[in-house]
């Protein structure tokens, strides 16, 4: 959930990789919820989601034709993820119920994530389902000691 | 791309809209979800209902959302003692199971209680 993505800690050791607590660490995570806010910049859309237990900051990229970053994949792959990310920019508007995966990260203090995959969730009880999903993982299995 | 400043919209029931609740609070941001029995294209005031409660809805700053009497519709924005609350964000939800959406709000709310206070325990 949100809350708990704003309470992760970076690892001492490893780079881009968090931990709620002592255990558990997390470089990827999965949000459902509300997109409260949108905005449209030249290489990126940012967007907030709103999952009832906080809000976090999410980015996507736009600039796949012109990033040093793609220059090790072939153009058809670059065409690709761009092509892609444009489509899920679009479906990306204010009161949509989003699915948004990524990595997480820090910046400038605060939590936010660098969206992979964003799906526009149209089943009205899916963010329900989130809700009881992670619930359930974090009994079951973040809070279990290594 | 600085950390997000807007305060999330805590999920609710209309039930738990009362004087002495702790989220009837001016300018609380707040989910509240009901069926929609009421809607005026002139002031953008909606009502939702939920069971015997009811609640008046501004919907003025919502955008590419159609409203339907008879629908169910979710809610996020700022509660408002006066005049009317106002909606951030609006969205038809036709298909939910209300019953399921009040006992997961209830059992999320417990949960991370349990969870704040195991955490005040730790530090």
């Amino acid at each position: 959930m949100t809350r708990d993505i704003h309470r992760l800690t970076p690892s001492p050791t490893e780079a881009n990789c968090f931990s709620l607590g002592a255990i558990s660490w997390v470089s990827r995570v999965e949000t459902v919820g509300t997109i409260v806010s949108r905005d449209m910049a030249e290489k990126f859309l940012k967007f907030s989601v709103d999952d009832g237990t906080g809000c976090v900051t999410c980015i996507m990229w736009l600039n796949q034709l012109t990033s040093p970053y793609f220059h090790r994949f072939d153009s058809s792959t670059i065409l690709l993820h761009s092509r892609v990310a444009r489509r899920q920019a679009r479906d990306i508007r204010i009161g949509a119920v989003a699915r948004v995966r990524g990595r997480v990260g820090l910046y400038r203090g605060g939590m936010q994530i660098t969206a992979t995959n964003v799906v526009i969730e149209r089943d009205p009880n899916a963010e329900i389902l989130h809700w009881l999903e992670c619930v359930r993982l974090s009994r079951s299995c973040y809070r279990i000691q290594s | 791309m600085a950390n997000s400043q807007i305060e999330s919209g805590a999920p609710i029931t209309l039930q738990e809209l009362y004087p002495s609740s702790p989220f009837f609070m001016e300018a609380r941001s707040l989910r509240v979800t009901g069926l929609l029995k009421g809607y005026s294209v002139e002031t953008a005031i909606g009502v939702i209902e939920d069971g015997e409660k009811s609640l008046k809805i501004n919907t003025q700053h919502l955008r590419d959302v159609s409203f339907r009497v008879g629908s169910v519709y979710q809610f996020i924005g700022e509660l408002h003692i006066e005049p009317n609350n106002e909606a951030r964000t609006g969205r038809n939800v036709d298909g939910i199971d209300i019953n399921l959406y009040r006992k997961t709000i209830e059992l999320l709310r417990r949960f991370l209680e349990v969870e704040e206070d195991n955490r005040n325990m730790v530090e």
